[in-house]
């Protein structure tokens, strides 16, 4: 089973999912468990790039930090909590409720950037809307659409770029300061959307010139099956879910949404 | 004989029942296999009447039409939607605005998916049209990575898989250099005397086509048939309106003009050839010997200038002078790093070796304000460069920035309105012009400013002949005050009639620095290497010498 070759729609069922079952869990161990899971799975099965994965998952790594610190200071327990104070630095405490929900609400995010990833990096945005297509029912206009509209963002740096040129040439670009940085960023829209929408609406000129109507009723070149593997993937990513569930439990550390 | 493909009886299309129709009681009809040329004035409907045939207009654009199109036989309403435009293909002119997949199989397979092809026949199918237009082995490429010549060929490799019965042109040369231009006409030349479509071509520049049309309409500004015959009698009956409507006119037709040649008028380089006497050569060797400017003194040098993006060398050890008071052309096939070479020459870029000078100072030693004082850039895009809500503004724009007195902006202002023919407009938003207008406007936000040095990226793009010819008209008053100017071009014509030298860069190399005259004389394969097309009036006399070879030969 690679990730690459799942159905797309399986994979963001899948992921769907799991943040849903997640979001119900406020222990620090499940999701330190279940995100071991997701950095296995990912690496086994999937072929990425450990630079490019960590580029992106570093800034979550801050964010979830910050969870775990605001959460921890400004922790706000139920009246009758049995609270262990561990340290105290002037009027904070960091208790042993508020430090275990912080780091539950960080790795919860953890586990959020962990799955995204997996999909984000394994799955190839034209197969995924041609998936949501064929799987889905995403109606044909507005899925072709977006991969049009796909293609032009690389067009859009590029202008941008020329923009810029253009209006330090004009002397443009003096003025210094938030409100001429707001009024810079002004400038360029209007053309950037003046072409933007001007492309647009060539895009889909030549689209319907080539007989797209919209309709549901089209032949598909790449066609996107579901097999049993993308069910396979399906059952292990909710059965290692339940699988640290039912661990954490066993540890007796087990915290979910009817135990606040 | 058989009925028409397409008959269009007394057609009459306006986007909006209050305005003015967009085209006017047309009648015509293509035959089966026929080849039709449709001309006239930018903003007369053609566009329109392309897409009023293939069944998308009037519906997606909410506009209204009387009269009727029947496509074989059959009127276009009594298709199903999409159908007709199953039937007739479209080649636009953008090449990156009609494509809406990422690789080139997947954007065959978009237009054979809707015509509900099984799957299992769209292979075969990828692959004869793409051996048509030479594309087979870039089956699985990104569009992304294809240049403008190849993403057209594709644009009409689409069109073919899907087998229709008509093929419209929409000016897809417009945005290409004059070689791929050629070869993208004989491409098309080439497949529809072998697959016998009917085809209707949309263009500007006729050069490439003329030789294989069979019939040509010409348009009024109304959007009215004024002429619908075989094209040398719609050039030699209508040729004062064509001039007038700034149609460019194919070059040999110009050249016999200039040469005063009686007769018939030639449209192909081989007629002017076959029509010309000795005389008539004798005095386009003359027409070569252009009058020169005078100048002296140099404004810009570079020395040993590199650039580098990433690792891939754009830029290798240039070392280039421009003149002062006179017009520097920069050429070279697209890819060359003309561009990085003029951002780098007004200062946009920094090089990653080597240095600008100018007037002996380096240019980095100059501060972004005092850069933008002496010299101006137009950009190929005019729309790039507005950055304020009305004309007037626009103009204003820098004389603000020098803090200048009210009324002296209002003075100065109003002088380059008058000059540049844009009075009246001064309140409008500068997207709301014509394509000429918006082009006159740039290049007026620059004349305003009086830098000592302005770089032209393309002047003439896209626009109509009278229109280019105006803007030339004012690079040329510009240069006999004393200004200097360089302009990026394709176009060989252009650097003939109007440039004092031309610097020919290819991969980051100057392959050559001197007067055009001698670029277009040159015979040791440099013009190839640079994929430059010679000048007409050059290539008439090398095919005159050839020929004169020739015969010399089989007299001996």
């Amino acid at each position: 089973m690679r990730l690459h070759k799942l159905n797309p729609s399986i994979k963001a069922l899948t992921v769907i999912l799991l943040v849903f079952l997640l979001s119900f869990v406020f222990d620090p161990v499940t999701p330190l468990l279940y995100w071991l899971f997701i950095v296995v799975v990912t690496f086994s099965l999937g072929k990425v790039e450990t630079r490019k994965w960590l580029l992106i998952f570093v800034p979550f790594l801050v964010v979830a930090l910050g969870y775990v610190w605001t959460t921890a200071v400004f922790s706000n327990p139920p009246a009758g909590t049995e609270l262990v104070t561990y340290w105290t630095i002037g009027p904070v405490e960091i208790t042993n409720y508020g430090l275990s929900t912080g780091l539950a609400l960080g790795l919860r995010v953890l586990c959020f950037a962990g799955l995204s990833l997996l999909f984000i990096l394994t799955t190839d945005p034209v197969k995924f809307i041609l998936s949501l297509v064929q799987q889905c029912k995403l109606p044909p206009k507005l899925a072709y659409g977006l991969l049009a509209g796909y293609r032009f963002l690389p067009l859009l740096t590029e202008e941008v770029k020329i923009i810029r040129h253009a209006h330090k040439v004009r002397g443009a670009n003096r003025e210094t300061g938030l409100k001429g940085k707001l009024f810079a960023l002004k400038r360029y829209a209007i053309p950037l959307l003046a072409s933007a929408i001007r492309k647009a609406e060539r895009a889909a000129i030549a689209m319907e010139s080539k007989g797209f109507t919209g309709g549901r009723s089209r032949t598909y070149y790449h066609q996107i099956h579901i097999q049993k593997q993308d069910w396979l993937f399906f059952g292990l990513m909710i059965g290692l879910f339940f699988l640290c569930v039912f661990v954490s439990m066993q540890l007796g550390t087990f915290r979910g949404y009817g135990d606040i | 004989m058989t009925a028409p493909l397409l008959t269009v009886d007394n057609f009459t299309f306006s986007y909006d029942e209050a305005e003015k129709p967009v085209l006017h009681n047309l009648s015509f009809t293509v035959e089966q296999g026929e080849a039709l040329l449709l001309l006239g004035p930018s903003g007369s409907g053609k566009s329109s009447l392309a897409l009023c045939l293939n069944g998308l207009y009037p519906a997606a654009v909410d506009g209204s039409s009387t009269g009727e199109i029947s496509l074989a036989g059959k009127k276009l309403d009594a298709y199903l939607p999409g159908e007709a435009s199953r039937r007739i293909g479209v080649v636009f002119q953008d090449p990156d605005a009609q494509f809406c997949m990422l690789t080139v199989e997947d954007e065959l397979a978009f237009g054979l998916e809707n015509l509900n092809v099984p799957r299992e026949e769209m292979a075969d199918r990828m692959e004869w049209a793409l051996g048509l237009v030479d594309l087979q082995n870039y089956r699985t490429s990104p569009i992304a990575s294809l240049s403008g010549g190849m993403k057209q060929k594709l644009a009409l490799a689409c069109v073919l898989a899907m087998k229709p019965d008509l093929i419209i042109l929409d000016e897809p040369t417009a945005m290409l250099d004059p070689v791929t231009t050629k070869e993208l006409a004989e491409t098309i030349k080439a497949l529809h005397a072998e697959l016998g479509f009917s085809l209707l071509v949309i263009e500007h520049k006729l050069d490439h086509w003329i030789s294989f049309m069979d019939r040509c309409l010409i348009f009024t500004e109304t959007g009215e048939v004024m002429f619908d015959g075989i094209p040398e009698d719609g050039f030699s009956f209508y040729l004062d309106e064509l001039k007038e409507q700034g149609v460019w006119l194919p070059k040999p037709l110009v050249f016999s003009e200039q040469l005063n040649m009686a007769g018939k008028l030639p449209l192909t380089e081989d007629e002017l050839l076959a029509a010309m006497n000795w005389q008539a050569f004798e005095k386009a060797g003359q027409l070569l010997q252009k009058e020169r400017r005078e100048y002296s003194g140099t404004i810009l040098e570079t020395r040993k200038l590199s650039f580098l993006r990433g690792a891939k060398p754009i830029l290798k050890q240039v070392n280039v002078r421009l003149p002062k008071g006179a017009l520097t052309a920069i050429v070279g096939p697209n890819g060359a790093g003309k561009s990085t070479l003029s951002y780098t020459l007004a200062g946009l870029e920094t090089p990653d070796n080597g240095e600008v000078l100018y007037e002996k100072e380096p240019l980095a030693h100059l501060s972004g304000a005092a850069m933008s004082e002496k010299i101006g850039y137009v950009f190929q895009n005019p729309e790039h460069q507005f950055i304020t809500d009305s004309v007037y503004e626009e103009i204003a724009f820098s004389l603000r920035m020098q803090k200048k007195k009210e009324a002296d902006i209002e003075q100065i202002v109003g002088e380059i309105l008058a000059a540049c023919r844009l009075q009246g407009l001064a309140h409008q938003h500068p997207f709301s012009l014509s394509q000429g207008q918006k082009r006159r406007l740039s290049v007026a936000t620059m004349l305003v400013d009086e830098q000592s040095l302005f770089i032209l990226d393309e002047p003439t793009y896209g626009q109509d002949q009278k229109a280019a010819a105006e803007l030339m008209k004012m690079v040329e008053k510009r240069l006999a005050a004393g200004f200097s100017a360089v302009m990026i071009t394709h176009d060989m014509e252009l650097v003939a009639a109007f440039a004092d030298q031309v610097i020919v860069l290819v991969e980051g190399e100057v392959l050559f620095a001197g007067v055009p005259h001698d670029l277009f004389s040159d015979r040791s394969g440099l013009l190839e290497k640079a994929q430059l097309e010679r000048p007409l009036a050059y290539s008439i006399r090398e095919k005159w010498r050839l020929r004169g070879e020739s015969l010399a030969a089989s007299q001996a």
